[in-house]
């Protein structure tokens, strides 16, 4: 009876995109020894992972395979995850220099996660650092802070940030923050205040990317104005697909793309499939039920909720209360961004660790699926890698000449 | 004339026994003393000049008119490293603590990365010494006060990555785990927490400065650290009878352990009848302090201003005595005697305290190596004490903190 379901709900996901029909029946098994090599000899890059969060109530290791949450040291190698931005968050209502201290204090858990991880991890601040952990075998830890309301409206700690390593600044979480709208609040700002401009100019010149995720329409295309630097959208995936605010419309993919910019999509299940969206929209009380089991696991532990969660819905999905959302959305979405604006702007943001799993991309070590289910769609070798990493490092080497520009250093 | 009549004196009374320096022409030693000091590494533990980038009239890169420190003066002093001292009042603790701090290590940053050309950020002992090569001022950083880590060992960590290179444990006022030493006990010292954040700072490499604390927390820090500790800024007891500054015990224990006592200018600090008279005056430094502070609120430009006017006037009236800079030589020598030429150092308080006459900023400071040669110290001495034993502290924590990093 669940299969039925489960089975429609698979069926809804092919309808969309018929063309995934052969991925879907891939399994980590079975993928081709030339998606393989392909996969093992490129530079996967995430640049969206929540992973931070679980390292702060000090039980949970890098180091060990986790039977819980999507990262670990053992699952990114077996997924070749080459390079990983950890994200600094915590929610837009904890503002003030309270929200600066914990963001120090995240910054330090993910550097000292890199410390006792040596031989694994390395702390990268650039394009060049990321190939250089690669020649290593190390895998590369960034850092990227999810949400402008972190740096208390004081370009100081945002340059205390980028001195600690932060490679790119989200610049709303779902909160407005005091200089710029985001895309789950009402808009207050107007887009960019003149300070959230300030701010945006501060990071080219600091070589700090400027990221879009979250952030509203019209903040977006402040930040694309005044920005000096390609944007990132880190996690962000199609609006045409899935109608979320957190999503981006055909025009501001290709808005982005023509400035250089790159748009990661996101794995998250409710910015993947409208058809999910849906579902949880017309019942709220699944939300509320999930929310209780969640808050009963893990009382007001943020890492053990996001990971719990993830869980959870899962969980619904198998036990049909919830439409069945497979890993060949994330594709989905992959190919109309490269559709609209091109190969070379579009790339990885998984959200793991911080949103809900689509089937077959439970945890890192599945991402060698993408490369799979790409190359049988026909994508060039080449294509394939740039999307898995080289666009990202692109922007990076992009946003690094623009910061060292002699007319950004006011 | 008579400053240099007063000179001699001062020199003949304090040591008898160098017949050279006496017979040398005074224009030779000055001579030689010069080229001594304008090639060696002169390292200043302590200078809050950090408050004043926060205002819009100063500028470090030009000859200010005020103040102690700004690039023009350190080259005319042979200044040539610095620790910018990170700074907020005891009494401001938690996140609002963190924050000012960064503040002020990005003004730190902001400022070398302004005058590129002149200042080059230093972190250890050997990027020092590169620097000294190529012509350049260190700039390196210290926070005066534990209370600026929130009470949280991360953040203590972060200051490390920031480029902070040490931390005085505690400033004027206990903080969460250290007694100050004018303050009133109530931690016995170091706490268990305090104790574990000397192990973190050995861990970072980061020099734990016992400057401020309370007697017990300095022999509670010397006990823990594995790493030699600083006295970044206090001067002799013996000989000026302050808290602020350390026994004649402390600073042999200090050295035992391979430390060094970096000596303080401030007039209070330096001189007993300064410092009966500021108490009678004023009621002391900490007195001085809330008192200014009440007047000036967070402008520190209008605090240091003050400071100096009262601090003249009362001078003028008689109030307070004059003090020479030669005090601070003599401060140098009670420790040299007692504990050895390599646990000395300089550590100015230009910009956070009163300065003796003659020592009016840092481009005085050749002053010092003259008065030291014309005592008959050796050239190898002087380097010592200029800087060359606080680079050894620093290097020796570097090695302390590899030893400790987990392999």
């Amino acid at each position: 009876m669940l299969r039925t379901i489960l089975a429609a709900g698979l069926t809804a996901g092919l309808f969309v995109s018929a063309g995934t029909f052969l991925a879907a029946g891939v399994t980590a098994d079975d993928i081709s020894a030339r998606a393989k090599k392909l996969h093992f000899s490129a530079t996967v890059v995430d640049t969206h992972d929540d992973t931070t969060q679980r390292f702060l109530d000090g039980k949970f290791d890098l180091g060990p395979r986790d039977a819980r949450g999507s990262i670990d040291i053992p699952r990114m190698r077996e997924g070749n995850l080459g390079a990983i931005f950890f994200s600094i968050w915590m929610p837009s209502k904890i503002t003030g220099p309270e929200a600066v201290d914990r963001a120090l204090v995240q910054i330090d858990a993910v550097r000292e996660q890199v410390r006792k991880h040596s031989n694994d991890l390395m702390l990268a601040t650039s394009a060049a650092e990321i190939r250089e952990a690669r020649k290593q075998g190390k895998i590369a830890a960034l850092l990227g802070v999810e949400g402008g309301h972190m740096i208390n409206s004081d370009l100081g700690v945002l340059r205390s940030y980028a001195a600690l390593g932060v490679r790119y600044m989200t610049l709303t979480h779902s909160g407005n923050d005091e200089w710029a709208d985001s895309s789950t609040d009402k808009p207050v700002h107007n887009g960019l205040t003149d300070f959230g401009k300030d701010v945006v100019r501060e990071m080219n010149r600091l070589g700090v990317m400027v990221d879009i995720s979250h952030v509203s329409d019209k903040t977006f295309y402040d930040a694309l104005e005044v920005s000096k630097a390609p944007l990132i959208a880190s996690h962000s995936s199609c609006r045409a697909i899935c109608d979320a605010a957190r999503n981006m419309t055909d025009q501001m993919i290709k808005d982005l793309a023509a400035k250089g910019g790159v748009i990661q999509i996101n794995y998250h299940v409710g910015f993947l499939s409208q058809e999910f969206r849906d579902a949880e929209k017309a019942k709220p009380e699944l939300e509320k039920e999930i929310q209780a089991e969640i808050n009963k696991r893990c009382g007001d532990n943020e890492g053990c909720q996001l990971v719990e969660g993830d869980r959870i819905v899962r969980e619904y999905m198998n036990a049909g209360k919830l439409p069945r959302v497979d890993y060949t959305k994330i594709i989905e979405h992959i190919d109309h961004a490269v559709k609209l604006a091109g190969a070379e702007h579009v790339g990885l943001g998984s959200d793991f660790d911080g949103a809900m799993m689509p089937f077959g991309m439970e945890d890192a070590s599945k991402l060698p699926r993408i490369t799979e289910a790409l190359l049988q769609k026909g994508y060039s070798e080449g294509d394939v890698k740039k999307i898995l990493g080289e666009n990202t490092l692109r922007v990076m080497a992009e946003v690094e000449r623009v910061s060292r520009e002699p007319n950004g250093n006011k | 004339m008579r400053r240099l009549f007063a000179f001699v004196c001062v020199s003949c009374c304090l040591c008898a026994g160098h017949l050279f320096s006496r017979r040398a022409s005074a224009d030779d030693v000055a001579e030689r003393a010069k080229k001594l000091h304008f090639s060696s590494i002169v390292l200043d533990t302590h200078d809050d000049t950090t408050q004043r980038f926060f205002s819009k009239n100063y500028d470090i890169g030009k000859r200010n008119p005020d103040g102690h420190v700004d690039i023009p003066r350190m080259r005319e002093g042979g200044m040539n490293g610095i620790f910018f001292s990170i700074w907020i009042d005891g009494r401001i603790m938690g996140p609002p603590a963190v924050q000012k701090a960064l503040d002020q290590i990005d003004a730190v940053h902001e400022n070398v990365r302004k005058y590129s050309k002149d200042l080059t950020f230093c972190r250890t002992a050997a990027e020092v010494r590169e620097a000294h090569r190529q012509g350049k001022i260190a700039a390196l950083i210290g926070v005066e006060g534990g209370h600026m880590i929130g009470n949280d060992i991360r953040v203590l960590r972060m200051f490390g990555d920031l480029g902070v290179r040490y931390m005085t444990l505690s400033h004027f006022y206990n903080d969460e785990w250290a007694d100050s030493s004018t303050d009133k006990p109530i931690h016995n010292g170091l706490t268990d927490f305090g104790k574990d954040i000397v192990r973190e700072m050995n861990r970072q490499g980061i020099m734990v400065d016992i400057s401020h604390v309370s007697d017990k927390t300095f022999y509670d820090a010397l006990e823990v650290s594995k790493a030699p500790l600083i006295a970044s800024h206090s001067s002799c007891r013996a000989m000026c009878n302050h808290v602020r500054d350390m026994s004649d015990d402390m600073i042999k224990a200090l050295a035992a352990k391979g430390g060094v006592i970096q000596i303080n200018y401030e007039k209070s600090f330096i001189d007993q009848g300064y410092k009966d008279a500021s108490e009678k005056q004023s009621g002391g430094v900490v007195a001085v302090f809330d008192q200014l502070k009440k007047e000036c609120g967070d402008d520190q430009e209008c605090f240091g201003r003050k400071m100096v006017e009262q601090e003249k006037q009362a001078t003028a009236e008689g109030k307070l005595p004059h003090v020479s800079w030669e005090r601070i030589v003599e401060h140098i020598d009670h420790a040299v005697k007692l504990a050895g030429v390599d646990h000395v150092g300089l550590g100015s308080d230009f910009d956070g305290a009163t300065m003796p006459d003659g020592m009016e900023d840092c481009s005085k400071l050749p002053k010092i190596t003259e008065a030291l040669m014309r005592k008959g110290y050796t050239d190898d001495d002087i380097r010592k004490i200029l800087g060359g034993n606080t680079l050894r502290v620093m290097e020796q924590t570097e090695k302390v903190s590899r030893e400790l990093q987990p392999h």
